[in-house]
């Protein structure tokens, strides 16, 4: 089954449940929104399908695999690509390093085939530096390109993020509030650039609190409330869905 | 001429100082105190990639040098062994025993992994004392020097002088492509490092083990500039002295932590009173750096050069090239 | 044999008082100061220079090491960890407390000198008293009179809570009008008396020594890690366990092997119990 899943999937600290029983399948070349009202368990979610939690209940699975012991960079290496809630570069790095280090799953060369600038090693670095290079100017950081990390405003730290998931080859994409501090027009460009990504056969899944445009560009939307999935569907369903608006939504 | 050229131009200019030091010192002492730069940036050049790239604070590595050292002294010394030779078991050992310190510490927090790397060397030190027979105790070891050509002291300082320039070059190039942008990772980011796939704890024994073999060679050289050692040449306070060098030069570059070794190594012995306080000063000059220049003095020649070339930074709305991105995702399979 | 064991204990008992000041600046700042082993070396150099060089009376000298150590814990915290905190890069207050540590230890040797001298009687006390000299019984009694009352400041007052509340969540602390920064260099005072009358009520067992700052720094460090993190108790079990281990490898190896013993200790308990025997387990960082 193609996908990247989560089946059943509970998870609680000490105490506290932070997911109960949530079944989430994401399709490559979908864009799949995950919304609800903070301490719902988006981020949760999303650190159970990346890797950084392992669930207490259920499964999380890769094209059927299950992925519930692979490691946080097992996953990267199958794929599965994410973006965080507050950008983590490297800022004394430029953007072209910060995204070329995306691409880390196609190095092959070792320890000491860099040491020695080996032929091979150097022809690597070229390619992974166009593929970088591209998707730089691809999420419109060109005019970037050698600039320090940490001299980057809050909208190009948050596209350089992207980029470097992107450098991963990803086939699935996962984003953590991509929209926070963005203006109306820096939202538009993420939404074209999030289109594109998903044009290109890569699943996306959209943790975001801006709900229009969640609902302007998902396929489907899953709701979680207190750890519960209370609703899923397409965007029209999720938007008129009474639940949704009486916890989420409604003022 | 471009960046580039200057660079090269520089670096070509540098060279032919370096290598024809021999003939514009006033004497050899002079000598001598180049020859033990290059010693310790053997160590230093190695220990850069784990302190200043990858961010593991070890603050013991003069253990590793001693483990160097004594190796060299018994093999060269008083099992006559070809001293060229013995210098490259030296490094071997080096790496090994940095392999059996990095398995069990590297994977603990920073302050542990740091008192891990202090006892080690603590630890050597004693060790040295307590086996009288291998190493002589406390009264040391006489330690020979090369063997011809490089038996005399320029002689000596060139085959200093090329392996640093080695090192030198293979950390350079570790720095410049991918591998370094992983370390510095490790170093700044270990989350951002995971969720692309990097291994962290092999990286980080990796360049372990690497420094453990150029503090293996580096002892060795040490050892035959000093011609002879016993446990107390190796002071904890000298691993303190590498570490300052690489993080008041500044981590994340070579030629800092470069300089740094230059004006440390040889203040004390220029600047006369600063020879009885020299623990002292470095500690200062480390808390100097930390508080008010964090990123080491590399970094403020690089901000003066940045000045000079004057590039302004002019705001700029992202503006997103769809058809290449388009473009880009399509490459599926890597290109090889 | 007794003999071993109660020097081990007493030994053990600087190691656990060095753990106990670790704990105190761990409790409001989630740091470990390298200097914390400088804080109870200079109790005992004070000490000794102000009752046996300036001849001051003994309950002074005992206020005045006292304060030296609460002195030297506030100045690493104001000049060691306040700015540095403030950063991002967890590293930067390692290499602060290892500058100030430094700093303090090389002054200490030039000034004092690197001989370790004497340290006067506090007691009168004819000094075949064997095992009951007070060198042994005066710092395992202190400082488990110390570790008792750490408990009781924790649990029972409001300045104890004060502490965990400042190291669980400095920003929700703030939030709450708690003035964090006053509540650490508070802590750090009081790791450095804590400090400070460890070291001069061991001063006839260790003698004054420029040199014991790195050492307790690195066996107080062993014995908080053995202990875990964070204990009190832990600290005082840590401490007594490595005291007794050095003794006996003394005994039965001629203190050949102390260093290299103590630190298998150490990696046997992190390889078996990362957390320590007492210790808390840490949660993920994401």
């Amino acid at each position: 089954m193609i996908g990247l899943q989560a089946r059943g999937v509970g998870k609680h600290f000490g105490g506290v449940v932070a997911l109960d029983d949530v079944s989430l399948n994401l399709l490559p070349g979908e864009i799949h929104g995950l919304i609800g009202p903070n301490g719902s368990g988006k981020t949760t979610m999303l650190n159970l399908l990346s890797g950084y939690y392992r669930p207490d209940e259920g499964d999380v699975l890769l094209d059927g695999t299950k992925l519930s012991g692979h490691s946080v960079q097992q996953r990267a290496r199958l794929g599965i690509a994410r973006t965080f809630q507050k950008p983590r570069l490297l800022g004394t790095l430029t953007v072209l390093d910060n995204a070329m280090l995306g691409a880390w799953r196609d190095v092959a060369s070792g320890f000491l085939t860099t040491a020695f600038a080996l032929p091979r090693t150097l022809g690597e670095e070229r390619a992974l530096r166009s593929r970088a290079e591209e998707l730089i100017h691809g999420v419109g950081l060109g005019h970037a390109i050698h600039r320090r990390a940490n001299l980057l405003e809050h909208a190009e730290q948050r596209f350089l993020e992207i980029a470097r998931a992107l450098a991963l080859r990803p086939r699935y994409l996962l984003l953590d509030e991509p929209a926070g501090g963005l203006t109306g027009a820096e939202i538009d460009h993420l939404r074209r650039i999030v289109e594109v990504v998903r044009d290109s056969g890569i699943g996306v899944l959209l943790v975001e609190h801006h709900t229009d445009f969640v609902f302007r560009i998902c396929g489907r939307v899953t709701t979680l409330d207190r750890g519960r999935l209370i609703k899923h569907g397409s965007p029209d369903e999720v938007r008129t869905d009474a639940e949704v608006i009486r916890v989420y939504l409604g003022a | 001429m471009t960046r580039g050229r200057a660079k090269w131009a520089l670096a070509l200019v540098f060279g032919i100082v370096l290598v024809s030091l021999p003939y514009w010192v006033r004497d050899l002492y002079q000598l001598h105190l180049a020859s033990l730069i290059g010693a310790y940036w053997v160590l230093i050049a190695g220990l850069n990639l784990v302190v200043g790239y990858t961010g593991q604070l070890s603050i013991g590595h003069v253990g590793l040098l001693a483990v160097g050292s004594y190796c060299f002294a018994i093999l060269a010394g008083k099992l006559g062994l070809d001293p060229q030779l013995s210098m490259a078991i030296c490094g071997a050992l080096g790496g090994l025993v940095g392999a059996v310190l990095g398995l069990p510490s590297l994977r603990l927090p920073g302050f542990y992994f740091a008192m891990a790397t202090m006892a080690f060397a603590l630890i050597v030190t004693e060790l040295s004392l307590a086996q009288g027979d291998v190493t002589g105790g406390g009264t040391g070891l006489s330690v020979p020097g090369f063997s011809a050509p490089f038996d005399t002291p320029w002689g000596n300082y060139w085959l200093i002088l090329a392996i640093g320039t080695l090192i030198t070059w293979l950390t350079w190039n570790v720095a410049c492509l991918m591998w370094g942008r992983a370390l510095i990772a490790v170093r700044d980011s270990e989350v951002a490092a995971a969720s692309v796939g990097v291994g962290i704890f092999r990286l980080k024994l990796t360049v372990f083990i690497f420094s453990g073999v150029t503090a293996g060679i580096g002892g060795a050289l040490f050892a035959s500039l000093q011609s002879y050692i016993t446990p107390d040449t190796f002071v904890f306070e000298i691993g303190l002295f590498f570490f300052v060098c690489i993080i008041i030069g500044g981590r994340g570059t070579i030629l800092g932590p470069f300089i740094g070794t230059v004006i440390l190594t040889a203040l004390p012995e220029l600047v006369a009173p600063l020879a009885k306080f020299g623990t002292f000063f470095y500690g200062l000059t480390l808390l100097v750096v930390v508080l008010l220049i964090p990123e080491g003095f590399g970094r403020l020649v690089e901000l003066a050069v940045a000045r000079f070339s004057g590039e302004p930074h002019r705001s700029h709305e992202v503006r997103p090239d769809l058809v290449r991105l388009g473009a880009a995702l399509k490459e599926r399979e890597v290109a090889s | 044999m007794l003999t071993v064991i109660v020097s081990g204990l007493a030994i053990g008992a600087v190691y656990a008082a060095a753990a106990l000041a670790y704990n105190v600046m761990y409790s409001t700042s989630k740091v470990l100061s390298v200097t914390t082993g400088h804080l109870c070396m200079l109790g005992g150099v004070f000490g000794a220079w102000f009752i046996a060089g300036l001849g001051l009376p003994i309950p002074v000298g005992l206020a005045g090491a006292i304060a030296v150590g609460a002195l030297f814990g506030w100045i690493t915290e104001i000049v060691g960890v306040r700015r540095v905190l403030a950063r991002s890069d967890e590293h930067l207050w390692l290499l602060s407390t290892l500058a100030l540590a430094t700093m303090i230890q090389q002054a200490v040797g030039l000034w004092w000198g690197t001989e370790p001298k004497p340290f006067p009687r506090l007691i009168p006390q004819d000094f075949s008293a064997g095992l009951f000299d007070q060198k042994y019984w005066l710092p395992i009694l202190v400082v488990i009179l110390m570790a008792a009352g750490l408990e009781l400041f924790y649990r029972l007052t409001l300045w104890g809570k004060l502490f965990q509340a400042t190291s669980e969540d400095a920003f929700a602390a703030r939030a709450r009008g708690i003035p964090t920064d006053r509540v650490r260099s508070l802590s750090y005072l009081l790791s450095g008396a804590v400090g400070g009358l460890a070291g001069f009520t061991a001063g006839q067992l260790t003698f004054a020594f420029f040199a014991l700052g790195l050492s307790l720094t690195l066996n107080g460090f062993i014995a908080l890690a053995v202990g875990g993190l964070g204990s009190n108790l832990g600290a005082l079990v840590g401490g007594a366990g490595l005291g007794l281990l050095s003794a006996f490898a003394t005994y039965l190896f001629g203190g050949e092997y102390q260093q290299t013993i103590a630190v298998g200790l150490l990696m046997l308990v992190l390889l078996v119990r990362p957390e320590g025997l007492f210790g808390a387990k840490r949660v993920r960082p994401v």
